[in-house]
């Protein structure tokens, strides 16, 4: 079959790593007139989002973010060439299980799409219609979609293994996951989460887990070492304490952390935790964020609205989400992605690592929330604690369309959030993967509306800023 | 059987009202997962949530989104203007995203009195089995503290074995609706199940054992297609009547409120909660359960071969992953073997999408042919009569 056959061309992760190889050759210490240069060669929606990353306030992090992921995409190819399992895994799975086998790596789904919309010219729009063309549903979650979209042409660099962990948090992604697996050919190992907080629930899930440890084993060829767990996870311990000291430098206002490393945070979170390439990333973050704090340098004249996003954010257009809220004051302080909390792992036995592990898959960003007992009590409760926490005057929920958990109980949560902390939630509607739906200057009218009308004004009533 | 359908379209038959008024209980529950024999020994009607087409949501919108699924949103609606007032209570199960969401509405807007979660995992495993025996028990616990009623394992055997009688029966009356000459149209098979899951236990039996004296003899003519029905919650024998009377007869199905909540449960024998569990979960032929396509598929290769289909129709209702994937994996495997498919996305309960999903099926009749009685449509309630 011709290659160029109905548009497809080649896979996404094919042409990500293209562009990529070519992307980490970028120096550090890039000029303007350099960086200028270099974004008219490029197509434009590549183009448009190289513009954001090499916003010259946080330039030199980007590179360090874009060689990270570079060497994610590059061992992924590498294993399969040195005979080396490579494992498809969701966004809502710690990434570190994988890299406690020597003979794996891992390639998270919703990474690669999301790296896939932000510098393919075409975004990720025509592995999207392939999906569609096979009769997957309009309403599905373009985050995974666009990627498993890609494996299903058969165009691309296909994985050995899949991993699917939110049966019990989101049906959207489970089943796209399970379908993959059918229609390729692909063997899938499943983590249940289940939907009891209680300490039953728990109990269960930590029996599933060693099973699903188990299954991987067999899968992988290779058991699990004491010592390469403990190497792992205590680097995955040192990256967990940057992440709280990036975490509490955004406490203080105006924010000296970028908006944009709210997307490294869990584009780090998601693939090279457990790896010194990922502590290396928060540790590039910590350090530009705080002397961002000693030097008082900020991008707008004041920070006029500290917005908690209660959800995800919009990955189609860095330059017109992150970068432009940001040179308006408007500071994106976390979201429930990079809001992950990890946790520090007991590396004392091998019995300590697997609970710990097990226990962080339980506590999984998303998972946390959407598979607990009760969905919006958990939601609730969260971001309520981080809105005081981190000194929030509004919420954003973005209503990615697909996602139908939270929009089933976003009422419940706007009412409760603004009850209990005072802070009006805004709600957007859109696809956060897919500009077709709401493009960016809808997005932006509804949230400088919100800002200067509700947000602005309860400052000066409240007398914090003019 | 007209006095069935006359039934099956109100949301509490006479005999529920009767039960009612007699001072009897209700729990509603949504998911084919819920065993009921856990409410029959405790004296309870086990009563299965539905909407029957309502196309109202605007109450449910206030709480719920317009992309939540239709179904969902109809049963919200009911609950907010208070038609499911009847119930004593509800039992909620994480069937699908758009359930768990209406459940935590449901409770919070409109107080269900005695409110219970029953956990169903997604694998079946034999941690699973355990945890989900464990629920079973838990529910047994509240029903008992909440109703202040005894459910002892004496009484528990003797529901499950009147359970097992009428599934016996129920695939009695299935298997002469799959004959040659159909004893049943879908239309009234639907509404024959939409009963049995909300009439007093003792009623639906009596009724079970009028129908199956009059199906024997019964024959529906005059249509032009086999068909079977598959998919997501379909409680709508209107939608049904809609497809027979272009002349596909829906001769089987594989619909959650259809033959999947009955027809392969096996025989519960033994220690009734542990037997409860394993022959729930472990025959919950639902795309929400993980790591088991092939006996959902196999379910329906075998329902399409018992009763000789000619076409298999997969309905959706809009929103729905579970069934909306699931569709695209079953509709290349039944194309792969022969079997002509038309996948039907529709809008629950909207007459505005009726005309859309008429040209449809009218275009996959054509499509598979007339091979039956060309050109005259299903008249069950005509020719179909004994």
């Amino acid at each position: 079959m011709d290659k160029r056959e109905g548009g497809i061309g080649d896979g996404l992760f094919r042409r990500v790593e293209e562009l990529i190889k070519v992307a980490v050759l970028l120096p550090k210490g890039m000029s303007d007139q350099e960086v200028e240069g270099l974004l008219r060669l490029l197509p434009p929606d590549t183009s448009r989002s190289m513009r954001a990353l090499l916003a010259p306030r946080f330039r030199d992090v980007s590179l360090d973010f874009i060689r990270m992921i570079g060497g994610w995409v590059k061992e992924a190819r590498e294993a399969r060439a040195e005979g080396r399992k490579v494992v498809l895994v969701p966004f809502n799975f710690p990434p570190e299980i994988i890299y406690l086998f020597r003979n794996a790596v891992p390639l998270t789904s919703e990474v690669l799409t999301t790296l896939g919309v932000s510098v393919l010219e075409g975004q990720g729009e025509r592995y999207w219609d392939y999906a569609m063309g096979l009769g997957i549903p309009d309403f599905l979650c373009s985050s995974s979609t666009i990627e498993l979209g890609s494996v299903l042409t058969g165009r691309d660099f296909e994985p050995d293994i899949i991993v699917q962990s939110a049966p019990g948090a989101c049906d959207a992604n489970s089943k796209i996951h399970e379908f993959v697996s059918l229609h390729m050919g692909i063997p899938q190992v499943i983590l249940e989460k289940p939907t009891d907080t209680g300490p039953r629930g728990r109990e269960l899930h930590g029996r599933y887990f060693l099973g699903f440890l188990r299954r991987l084993e067999e899968l992988i060829g290779e058991e699990l070492e004491e010592e390469r767990m403990r190497e792992v996870l205590e680097e995955a311990n040192r990256a967990a304490e940057l992440y709280y000291e990036l975490y509490d430098l955004r406490k203080f206002s105006p924010c000296p952390v970028p908006n944009i490393f709210s997307i490294f945070t869990y584009g780090t979170r998601f693939t090279r935790w457990g790896r010194p390439e990922g502590t290396w990333m928060m540790r590039a973050m910590v350090d530009l964020s705080k002397r961002r704090l000693e030097s008082g340098e900020y991008p707008a004249p004041e920070e006029v609205a500290r917005c908690m996003w209660l959800y995800i954010g919009y990955y189609f257009d860095f330059l017109g989400f992150f970068n432009w809220m940001e040179e308006r004051g408007i500071t994106y302080l976390n979201d429930i992605l990079s809001l992950c909390q990890p946790r520090f792992v007991d590396t004392s036995s091998r019995e300590s690592m697997l609970q710990g592990l097990a226990e962080t898959c339980f506590e999984y960003p998303m998972t946390r929330q959407m598979g607990a007992s009760s969905m919006s009590l958990a939601w609730i409760e969260d971001m309520c604690g981080f809105i005081r926490d981190l000194r929030a005057d509004c919420a954003i929920y973005s209503g990615h369309h697909a996602c139908k958990q939270t929009w089933s109980i976003i009422n419940q949560v706007r009412q409760e959030i603004l009850k209990r902390t005072g802070a009006p939630v805004l709600c957007l509607q859109g696809d956060s993967w897919i500009r077709r739906m709401t493009p960016t200057s809808v997005l932006q009218e509804e949230i400088e509306t919100f800002v200067e009308n509700v947000v602005r004004r309860r400052r000066r009533r409240a007398g914090r800023g003019a | 059987m007209d006095e069935i359908l006359s039934m099956a379209r109100e949301l509490i038959p006479p005999s529920l009202r009767e039960w009612k008024e007699g001072g009897g209980r209700v729990v509603g529950f949504t998911c084919v997962a819920t065993p009921r024999e856990i409410f029959d020994a405790a004296g309870i009607v086990p009563y299965r949530v539905r909407a029957l087409g309502k196309p109202e949501r605007d109450h449910a919108d206030a709480h719920l989104s317009r992309f939540n699924c239709g179904f969902c949103r109809a049963c919200l609606q009911l609950a907010l203007e208070g038609a499911y007032g009847f119930l004593d209570g509800l039992v909620e199960t994480n069937g699908c995203d758009h359930l768990r969401g209406m459940f935590e509405n449901w409770s919070r807007a409109a107080d269900p009195g005695f409110f219970h979660y029953l956990k169903v995992p997604h694998l079946v495993t034999e941690e699973s089995l355990e945890f989900f025996a464990e629920e079973l028990e838990l529910l047994r616990e509240a029903l008992s503290n909440h109703f202040q009623v005894e459910i002892g394992d004496p009484a528990l055997s003797e529901a499950v074995r009147a359970a097992n009688r009428r599934r016996e029966r129920m695939r009695r009356l299935f298997s002469l609706r799959e004959r040659e000459n159909p004893a049943l149209t879908g239309g009234e098979a639907l509404s024959v199940l939409l009963l049995e899951s909300s009439l007093p236990p003792g009623a639906f039996d009596d009724l079970l054992d009028d129908l199956l004296r009059e199906a024997e003899g019964r024959e529906v003519t005059g249509f032009r297609a086999r068909l079977l029905l598959a998919g997501s919650a379909t409680d709508e024998p209107e939608l049904v009547r809609e497809v027979e009377g272009l002349g596909g007869l829906v001769v089987t199905d594989a619909l959650c409120y259809g033959t999947r909540a009955f027809w392969k449960l096996p025989e519960v024998e033994g220690e009734p909660l542990h037997a409860l569990a394993e022959a729930y979960l472990g025959h919950l032929l639902c795309p929400r359960m993980f790591d088991d396509y092939p006996s959902r598929l196999q379910f329906i290769l075998q329902a399409a071969e018992r009763a000789r289909v000619d076409g298999v129709v997969l309905v959706y209702n809009k929103f729905c992953d579970l069934h909306g994937v699931e569709n695209v994996r079953l509709r290349l495997d039944l194309e792969e073997r022969g079997i002509p498919v038309l996948v039907l996305e529709k809008e629950y309960g909207s007459a505005a999408d009726l005309g859309r999903i008429r040209t449809r099926v009218q275009a996959f009749l054509e499509r598979i042919g007339g091979r039956r009685v060309a050109g005259t449509p299903a008249s069950p309630g005509g020719s179909g009569k004994p």
